[in-house]
């Protein structure tokens, strides 16, 4: 079920709404939105649901050891069991086809023809984000950072808590587990302003921005051999605000939602095409899976702490596998490398960028941005070099579909992403001129939904 | 003067020289007010976000509109309905009208602009029939009418002409939204002859003749008057249009079904007990032959080659929504149970091919072509997706090649 769809917001929002807020005590609330989160996500596919129970009930049992157990040596099982099955369901159901065409080709490199089997795999949507809200609720409980919850329907509606269920952000159980706990004696009126000025914002960053810019970005670049210079720029730049706009506006109607039912969801943007270099980047750009690659992977690694080699390796390390997290094909992982390679320079070379003034570092900082873009968009490494090739060598050939439309579309998304405030610096006080303004952007927003064909988030395939 | 009203008109000072009393009174009636001011700013402000609301629905829409499809945004177009109209020479398109996706040229055909006179070495092919040749569910200019002419230039660029070899094919879409056989046999007497078509290609649609009324061609109508939408359409809200599809598209199977059953049902409740076809009517199919048979010879006695097709249904093939397609189906014809509808329909295939085969007359089996295909070439019960009108065009060109060789404009 999309945020973005009538059955979401007149349909299952509405009863969600009423059902949680008609039950008084916090153990109903769970109850009810852990159903609520079932209901959700088996509209997709309902077998889907199975999975993410199991995973949900190795790591509520995991949490549940911990607290039995003090023990390292049973405490260190309840951490590699669950985290390994984990890692495993996620492994077989992303990577595995992944791993078998890159065995292919190994092969291949050395001459061997053998056949591989391609497997007939569906990946279940959200499948990385509530993977990542299981194994980070198991480090944490294991590290002692949290104490495991001992109600089941308190950890079965964090995990499967629709708001951010599919597409983020990744909501750690110590973040949310204040507001999961005080949820019988939450005043519904409290967040309800910010909650709806949050959901609305969100919606129009997805259906105004992002989803008009797909109808000059898609077509292009699924024709992309044939662009011009300007095209594949106009393209790039358009891909580059649509996936923000796409993304950030799934997150702000996550923490809207969030709001709704007294949950406090942390921020996953901030402005991240403001930053001036690519450290300050990865502090604004999803923020809550580039925090969680930070304490659950770059600090135990060693982060900076043995010298500046290992800091190197360490990010570079880092970035790879959040590459690879983001999709299974080697595009993602030279996206991450790339990304990697950015954060090194930076920390090696720094000073004479930061230097620079600040206009100059933001919109540098915002074209070596647009390149990683074309290894992450790319469905090969043919496909980025052509169009790095395309949009750095000048070259003849097509413009984007209705390109002055497009350039209005790009100024609008480019002074918003660029200069303008996101969510959190705007108002939500609902005074007569912002429900006048939210009124008219909901129905906007609507309009676009009904009329437009099925559009999906674009993490949702990550 | 009452108490009420005195409160009603004294201002907060003269509260004070009211006795205690009296003011208990004044109190009650001035909170009540109060209330009553309060409601009534409540209610014009939630009218007055609802009206914000929907005006900027609708402009949305239409901005919509106008980005997708260049579709005006005061149009008095509103539906595919408004894009027929009725004339001297019977109903067709309507000329420059435009709904969405839906545009028609100024001979009220739906397509790109064409002359009236045939450029030199083109070969001239007219499509006509209903919906299904109107095209329906397809994505701009994939309707096979529009597909066709591609298929064909293409062969043509094939060497399909060996020998004298034309300049290019130009297809022109005739067809409107339930346009019955005979109204297209007037069209093609009346209004398709100026444009002196080389071939005209007519795919039929069988279940207009288990309508409640056999089909009639329509009553020309030369007084200009309903061809005039009216001024008032510019304001009819296309995001209501919009908001009901989406509730269609987001109903449950059950719920749709049980609607299309009461609507049959209701249709049922008004004839008498025995009206409904539960068997193929003889008279009924004779009377599709002797239109077919019309049809013919009126496009002969233009100058034109007629090439027939037979019709498709999506129940050539084994589906899973079959009992679904057929329930709907009954809606549009419910004088005909589904299976009467079906069996109407493969017997119609029978007589096509006859009646070609007497005339004779090209035919194009593009029933067979369709239940050959694999794919989804069906967006409902008879309705093409853009791969089933691939199909059907990939079926129609080499019949039409073959007639355009009949008439040496190619291969000889």
């Amino acid at each position: 079920m999309l945020f973005n769809s009538v059955v979401f917001l007149f349909a299952f929002l509405p009863v969600t709404y009423l059902g949680f807020w008609g039950l008084r005590t916090t153990r109903a609330r769970h109850i009810w939105l852990a159903i609520s989160g079932y209901v959700f996500y088996g509209y997709w596919n309902p077998w889907f649901t199975l999975l993410m129970l199991f995973s949900t009930l190795v790591s509520y049992f995991a949490g549940l050891g911990f607290l039995r157990w003090t023990d390292p040596r049973h405490r260190k099982l309840c951490l590699v069991i669950p985290v390994t099955t984990d890692l495993a369901l996620l492994g077989f159901f992303k990577y595995a086809n992944f791993g078998l065409d890159t065995f292919h080709s190994a092969l291949q490199l050395f001459g061997q023809q053998v056949t591989v089997p391609h497997l007939n795999i569906i990946l279940p949507i959200g499948i990385s984000f509530y993977t990542f809200h299981t194994i980070s609720y198991i480090v944490d409980s294991y590290r002692g950072n949290i104490t495991p919850t001992r109600s089941f329907f308190e950890f079965a509606a964090y995990v499967s808590l629709f708001s951010q269920l599919v597409a983020g952000p990744i909501v750690r159980f110590r973040t949310i587990e204040a507001d999961l706990e005080a949820l019988g004696a939450t005043s519904r009126t409290r967040w309800l302003t910010r909650g709806i000025s949050f959901f609305i914002v969100g919606l129009i960053e997805k259906v105004v921005v992002a989803d008009s810019l797909a109808a000059f970005v898609d077509p292009a670049l699924a024709h992309y051999h044939l662009l011009s210079s300007a095209g594949a720029w106009l393209a790039m730049l358009g891909y580059t605000f649509q996936l923000y706009f796409d993304f950030s506006g799934y997150s702000t109607m996550a923490v809207g939602l969030g709001y709704l039912f007294g949950l406090r969801i942390p921020q996953n943007f901030n402005s991240p095409y403001k930053s001036l270099d690519p450290s300050e980047f990865w502090k604004r750009w999803h923020i809550s899976l580039s925090t969680c690659l930070r304490d659950y992977l770059y600090i135990p690694l060693g982060g900076n702490r043995h010298g500046e080699y290992q800091t190197y390796r360490n990010l570079m390390l880092t970035m790879l596998i959040g590459g690879l997290w983001h999709g299974a094909a080697w595009t993602f992982v030279g996206w991450g490398a790339y990304h990697g390679a950015l954060l090194a320079l930076y920390k090696r070379y720094g000073r004479p960028w930061d230097r620079l003034s600040r206009g100059t570092r933001q919109v540098g900082m915002f074209v070596l941005v647009v390149v990683g873009w074309v290894l992450f968009r790319s469905t090969s490494f043919g496909m980025a070099m052509s169009l790095l090739h395309t949009m750095f060598v000048p070259t003849g050939g097509l413009l984007v579909e209705q390109p002055v439309l497009a350039v209005g579309l790009l100024a609008i998304a480019t002074w918003w992403g660029m200069i303008g405030p996101n969510v959190y610096d705007m108002e939500h006080a609902f005074t007569l001129r912002r429900r006048v303004v939210l009124t008219a952007a909901f129905g906007a927003s609507l309009a676009l939904i009904v009329g437009s064909p099925f559009s999906p988030f674009l993490y949702f395939q990550f | 003067m009452t108490q009420p009203d005195l409160a009603a008109n004294a201002s907060a000072a003269d509260l004070s020289a009211i006795p205690a009393g009296a003011r208990g009174m004044s109190d009650t009636g001035l909170a009540r007010t109060g209330a009553l001011a309060r409601a009534v700013a409540r209610s014009v402000e939630v009218a007055g976000l609802l009206a914000i609301f929907g005006i900027s629905f609708e402009m949305t829409a239409r901005l919509q509109d106008w980005v997708r499809f260049r579709m005006p945004i005061l149009s008095t177009v509103t539906a595919e309905e408004d894009l027929m109209v009725r004339d001297a020479s019977g109903a067709h398109g309507r000329p420059n009208a435009q709904y969405r996706k839906w545009i028609m040229d100024s001979l009220g055909l739906r397509g790109p602009d064409v002359p009236v006179t045939k450029p030199a070495g083109s070969v001239r092919v007219i499509v006509t029939g209903a919906s299904e040749t109107f095209g329906l569910y397809e994505s701009p200019d994939q309707e096979y009418a529009r597909q066709l002419e591609d298929t064909l230039n293409a062969r043509l660029h094939a060497g399909a002409c060996p020998g004298r070899t034309p300049v290019r094919f130009e297809v022109l879409n005739a067809a409107f939204a339930g346009m019955t056989l005979p109204t297209v046999s007037q069209d093609v007497r009346a209004r398709l002859a100026r444009l002196r078509p080389d071939i005209v290609v007519f795919y039929p649609s069988p279940a207009q003749y288990l309508d409640v009324r056999a089909p009639a061609a329509a009553t020309p109508d030369s007084s200009g008057k309903s061809n005039e939408l009216p001024r008032m359409n510019v304001l009819h809200p296309r995001s209501l249009d919009a908001l009901r599809d989406e509730v269609k598209s987001l109903m449950p199977g059950p719920l749709l079904s049980w609607l299309r059953r009461r609507s049959v049902q209701a249709t049922l409740r008004q004839h008498p007990a025995g009206w409904r076809y539960t068997s193929i009517p003889v008279t009924r199919l004779a009377r599709f032959d002797g239109d077919l048979r019309d049809l013919v010879g009126t496009v002969r006695t233009i100058g034109a080659e007629p090439v027939l097709a037979t019709h498709a249904t999506a129940f050539s093939r084994p589906r899973a929504d079959s009992a679904a397609l057929i329930q709907a189906w009954e809606r549009f014809a419910p004088r005909a149970t589904g299976n009467v509808i079906i069996a109407f329909d493969d017997t119609a295939r029978v007589t096509t091919m006859r009646a070609a085969a007497d005339s004779n007359v090209l035919v194009s089996d593009v029933s067979m072509a369709l239940a050959r295909a694999p794919g989804d070439n069906f967006a409902d019960f008879v309705h093409f997706t853009d791969h089933g009108a691939a199909i059907v065009a990939n079926a129609l060109a080499p019949t039409i090649l073959q007639a355009a060789g009949r008439r040496a404009e190619c291969g000889r």
